[in-house]
């Protein structure tokens, strides 16, 4: 289950924070993610020179803890998603497909005329269209 | 000469020139955005709409006319129905359906279920009086007043406020009768 | 399916942006016009980039930024690519159109250039047709400058069509 979900713009500005999770372990998965931007930076500032993969979007997982993944991916315009996931035996193509829909309908969000750069992402059709990509998360495992 | 048959709207707008959809979308939503900022009261930013689609309307009718081969028409429920058919899909490559005719046939309703003026609008609360798509109905008017017909054309539902379509208000004021002293073949 | 709109809408929409700004709200201010005009091209440009850069890997330096608005983006807006690209290798590239399409229409006075600064407002308020053949320069110019800032790269956007019908776009990268 994806327990939360965040977007933080490229001067670490958070633009979207969203918990899917009743408990109120909200200031944990704050400091997950804040934890998490530092790991992006050090991964985008050191990359390894063997990988294939040297500049995809797609970061991969970026550390464990006990409870949670947590998941990285940076859009060519210096944006970062991050996700944290209970599914502790989860595939990457899921995660990969996962940024992918979230990606797009980040593209559109900000495809709208009122939309502030920089600003946080205030948009229902986003909010719905997000939630809808959670629920499906790992459903579609076919790929 | 008999006149060419009038062509569908689809045969046209697979004619024209296109271009990719959203940077017509993404430039008007800044047009939009720009003038709510320069102009600050949304009554203002409607009316400068107004008057930037009456402008275009009045140009692109000559081009409407050529391409679509439509003689010029007299009737104003015939002139509707084009504009719904032929002219939206030529330029916006949607089609409008025509409805809501009062008795006199003097007004009737443009639907528009697609609208590629909003894909990605969302209006903030900030800006509910604004008509969005207020650049249409000038467009409308416009291009009406080149073939002698005089309208008020208001919107009566939007689905960025709302509402499950687009319905824009068509009433024929005034029609002067166009003038044509001479044939050329006389 | 890729959503498409015939080309006269667009070229519509611009000339009415150039028609209001510069005949209407802002008539004797062509240099506040002019920013206007290039503001509304900078949200173009940074919300193109984000949808146009979506399924590539992330660009490694300046080059491979401005490579991708030559190729990429240009055939998205221009169904073509830039024609000719030179560099000083000191932040300065000239991104050469030999057949601008936003120009194609138009009738055109060479003599006519548009800058992020204009140097002598009054001299073009003079010739009406020239200051708004100028003027049409500064959308596609904030279009440039807003793509590029969205991919991190701060720089100034100037045109040049003193080789009609080829229009080039001057960009020098802030150090």
């Amino acid at each position: 289950m994806i327990v939360c979900l965040a977007v933080v713009g490229h001067e670490n500005n958070p633009l979207y924070i969203q918990s899917f999770t009743e408990s109120d372990d909200a200031l944990k998965l704050h400091h997950i993610v804040h934890c998490s931007l530092d790991v992006i930076d050090e991964r985008v500032n050191n990359p390894k020179k063997s990988s294939p993969t040297i500049n995809e979007a797609f970061l991969g997982l970026l550390y464990p803890t006990e409870n949670y993944k947590v998941y990285g991916y940076l859009t060519n315009t210096k944006v970062k998603f991050i996700l944290v996931t209970t599914d502790l035996d989860i595939r990457d193509a899921d995660v990969r497909n996962f940024f992918r829909k979230f990606h797009a309908a980040y593209v559109d969000a900000v495809s709208n005329p009122f939309h502030v750069p920089g600003k946080r992402i205030t948009s229902r059709t986003f909010g719905e269209r997000v939630s809808t990509i959670v629920k499906s998360f790992g459903l579609s495992s076919a790929s | 000469m008999a006149p060419a048959a009038p062509k569908s709207g689809d045969v046209i707008f697979a004619s024209v020139d296109r271009v990719n959809a959203e940077l017509f979308t993404l430039t008007y939503g800044a047009i939009v955005r720009q003038l709510i900022t320069d102009l600050e009261e949304v009554e203002e930013v409607n009316k400068q709409l107004d008057q930037m689609g009456y402008n275009i309307g009045v140009r692109l009718v000559d081009e409407f006319l050529a391409k679509s081969s439509v003689s010029r028409c007299v009737d104003f429920r015939e002139t509707a129905d084009v504009i719904a058919k032929v002219g939206f899909k030529m330029f916006l490559g949607v089609t409008a359906s025509v409805t809501n005719w009062d008795a006199d046939g003097t007004t009737c309703s443009l639907i528009l279920e697609d609208n590629p003026l909003v894909d990605f609008v969302e209006l903030p609360d900030t800006c509910q009086g604004l008509h969005y798509c207020n650049i249409l109905s000038g467009v409308v008017r416009g291009a009406l007043e080149m073939v002698s017909m005089k309208t008020e054309v208001t919107w009566l539902r939007d689905m960025l406020r709302g509402d499950d379509v687009f319905e824009l208000q068509v009433k024929l004021l005034k029609q002067v009768p166009e003038e044509y002293p001479y044939k050329d073949d006389e | 399916m890729v959503r498409e709109v015939s080309e006269s809408c667009v070229e519509s929409l611009l000339a009415e942006i150039v028609l209001s700004y510069c005949s209407g709200f802002y008539a004797n201010k062509p240099e506040l016009a002019a920013r206007r005009i290039e503001a509304i091209g900078f949200q173009v440009g940074h919300q193109l980039s984000e949808r146009y850069t979506m399924d590539r890997p992330r660009f490694t330096d300046n080059l491979e930024a401005i490579k991708f608005i030559c190729k990429d983006f240009w055939s998205e807006l221009f169904k073509k690519q830039i024609d000719n690209l030179k560099t000083n290798h000191r932040g300065t590239f000239v991104l050469q159109d030999n057949r601008f399409r936003w120009l194609a229409h138009m009738s055109i006075d060479p003599s006519v250039q548009a800058s992020g600064n204009i140097q002598d407002p009054s001299a073009m308020a003079e010739n009406k047709s020239a200051q708004a053949t100028g003027m049409h320069l500064y959308f596609p110019c904030g279009i440039i400058r807003g793509a590029l800032s969205n991919l991190g790269i701060e720089c100034a956007v100037s045109a040049d069509i003193s080789n009609l019908p080829a229009c080039s776009f001057v960009i020098r990268i802030k150090a």
